[in-house]
This record gives structure tokens, sequence and C-alpha cells, in this order.
């Protein structure tokens, strides 16, 4: 028994890594949800002819990012596994990093820091706002104090 | 120094560390290490995978909703340094740190609840259901006999 060698499994795998590349890295969901808004769709789908592209760039699948040689593979493309999971993904709003943020419970706070309200009553930037009209009312008084002293001078 | 936050599994992302990713639209995404990379580049979605905070946050794993999240924020706006508030800032956040630990255990402690009890109601009845596997001819002749014997008696009764 000889133990036969597997030719491509996982650091083997070149395939696998060219299609990760960043390089040609495909469309996001994100970026597909922004295409899909009216304006933009129909601005994808009426482009002039491409040379560079599959198709001369006419036959467009929005949702996949993917150019389709002619009408026929684009049809058949719709009927596809792919296309139809494409769509099911597209059906929820497209993670962000702010949900990044959220998950780990870290929300901004850009309020005026003159306002209680933005501040937040527990923040510490509210304890020294407190803590900084003490200390006014305290000179305050001080000053007060002083200032007949120097009257009766 | 501001720190950010990973953009697949939310951790933090210190000054010098991790790798940042510049989409061709122009748009950043930062990353702790290169397993959170390989990940994105993968076109995983962080909300599918189980390791990252998005996923344990959205299948309640983890406590939400607490007030000492409310301590740290992305603030905006600049605040002139303070000896003072630097000290009182610091204490708190080891108080802070101090008091979500406790919750969080807690937090577990009650997710864990029952489970002991759940898992043997479930041993109790595979042993029920695959009781004839494992017991010998012997020993099933012998719980037959026994059982028609109680029943022998009940009948008596």
């Amino acid at each position: 028994m000889v133990r036969i060698r597997r030719k491509r499994m996982h650091c083997n795998n070149k395939e696998l890594h060219h299609k990760y590349k960043t390089k040609r890295r495909t469309k996001d969901l994100d970026q597909i949800q922004e295409d899909l808004l009216p304006g933009n769709r129909e601005r994808l789908l009426t482009r002039p002819a491409d040379e560079d592209l599959p198709g001369l760039g006419q036959h467009y699948c929005v949702e996949c990012a993917k150019h389709h040689t002619d009408e026929e593979a684009l049809a058949r493309h719709r009927h596809g596994r792919e296309h139809k999971r494409r769509l099911r993904d597209l059906k929820v709003p497209a993670y962000t990093q702010k949900e990044a943020e959220a998950a780990v419970g870290l929300t901004t706070d850009s309020g005026r820091p003159s306002t209680q309200a933005a501040v937040g009553a527990h923040s510490l930037l509210a304890l020294k706002l407190k803590n900084d009209a003490a200390a006014a009312a305290a000179a305050a008084s001080a000053a007060a104090q002083r200032a007949p002293a120097m009257d009766i001078e | 120094m501001r720190l950010e936050k990973c953009y697949f599994c939310s951790s933090t992302v210190y000054p010098g560390h991790g790798t940042m990713f510049v989409r061709n639209d122009g748009k950043a995404f930062r990353f702790c290490r290169s397993k959170c990379h390989k990940n994105f580049k993968m076109k995983r979605n962080p909300r599918k995978v189980r390791w990252t905070k998005a996923f344990r946050k959205a299948a309640g794993k983890e406590m939400t909703i607490d007030s000492t999240f409310e301590f740290e924020k992305r603030r905006n706006i600049p605040v002139r340094y303070d000896r003072n508030l630097m000290g009182t800032t610091i204490k708190a956040m080891k108080r802070v740190q101090e008091i979500r630990a406790r919750r969080e255990r807690a937090f577990f402690k009650q997710r864990m609840a029952g489970n002991k009890e759940r898992e043997k109601a479930l041993d109790v009845r595979e042993i029920q259901k695959g009781i004839h596997l494992v017991a010998t001819p012997a020993v099933a002749t012998k719980e037959i006999q026994k059982a028609a014997e109680s029943s022998k008696q009940m009948d008596l009764d």
C-alpha cells in the first residue's frame, strides 16, 4: 500500500488562492445593493458596447455583477442556483462596519458638550462639566468674599 | 490614538496591528489578523460565522443590553487634557470592567441554567430506546420476567 499524494489540498490549491486574491475581487453585496437602486440599475443595463467585456457588455446581471456572452446564457444564469442564492442574500441589508462596532456595544457620541442630554447622565464628560461648574461657583463666591474686604480698605 | 474595531470579528485593532484593505471605491476595511482578512476575502458573511461577535450577539449568546456599554463611545468632540479627569477616567474604566465581567458571568450562568437536567433527560431517553442493543439475552429475559412478575402482582392486588 502506498499513500497517494493528494494534489489539491488546502495550501496546494492554487486555483482557490487565485480566486481569493484581492486583485480580482468581485463586487461586494453592499455595492450591489447600491447598484440595484432604480437610477443605477438602468444606467448599468444601458451601457455602450465595450470590446473588452464578454458579449460587448450587453448582457449583464446586476444582482450577480456578471457579464454574459449572449441573452441565452443570461437567461440560463437567471434560472440557476447561484443567481437564486444571490437574490436571497440581497434581501437583507449588507453587513457594515457599524454593525461590527454595535456588536461590541460601541456607538458614536457626537453630541455637543454644552448640552447635558447629548452627553448622557452617566458619561465622564458630564462629570467633568459638573466639576467645572462647581469650581466656577466656588471661585465666584471667593471673589464675592474678597470684594467687600477691598471696599473696607 | 484611535482604537479601531475589526470589520469581521469586532475585536479591537491597536495601532500597528492588523491589516487595512481599501476597496477600489475607497472604502476602508480593518482587520485584526490574517484570519479575519482571509475570511473577508472569501466573502463570508460575519453574521453567519459562529466565532464572530456579530453572530454571538445575534444568537443571544452574549449580553447585548447593559448600562456598562454606555461608557465606551466613539467621541467626536475633543476634550481638553485635564489631569484630574484623566485620573478619574482610568479609575472608572477599571471599575466598569469589573462590573461588566461580573454581569457577563451572571448572564452565562443564566444561559446555561437547566442544561444538566435537559442533558440527563436526553441520555435517559437514549438508554431506554437502545437498551436492547447492549443488554445480554440473560439480562433481557430477566427484565422481561421481572416485568411479568410485577404485572402479576398488580393483578393480584
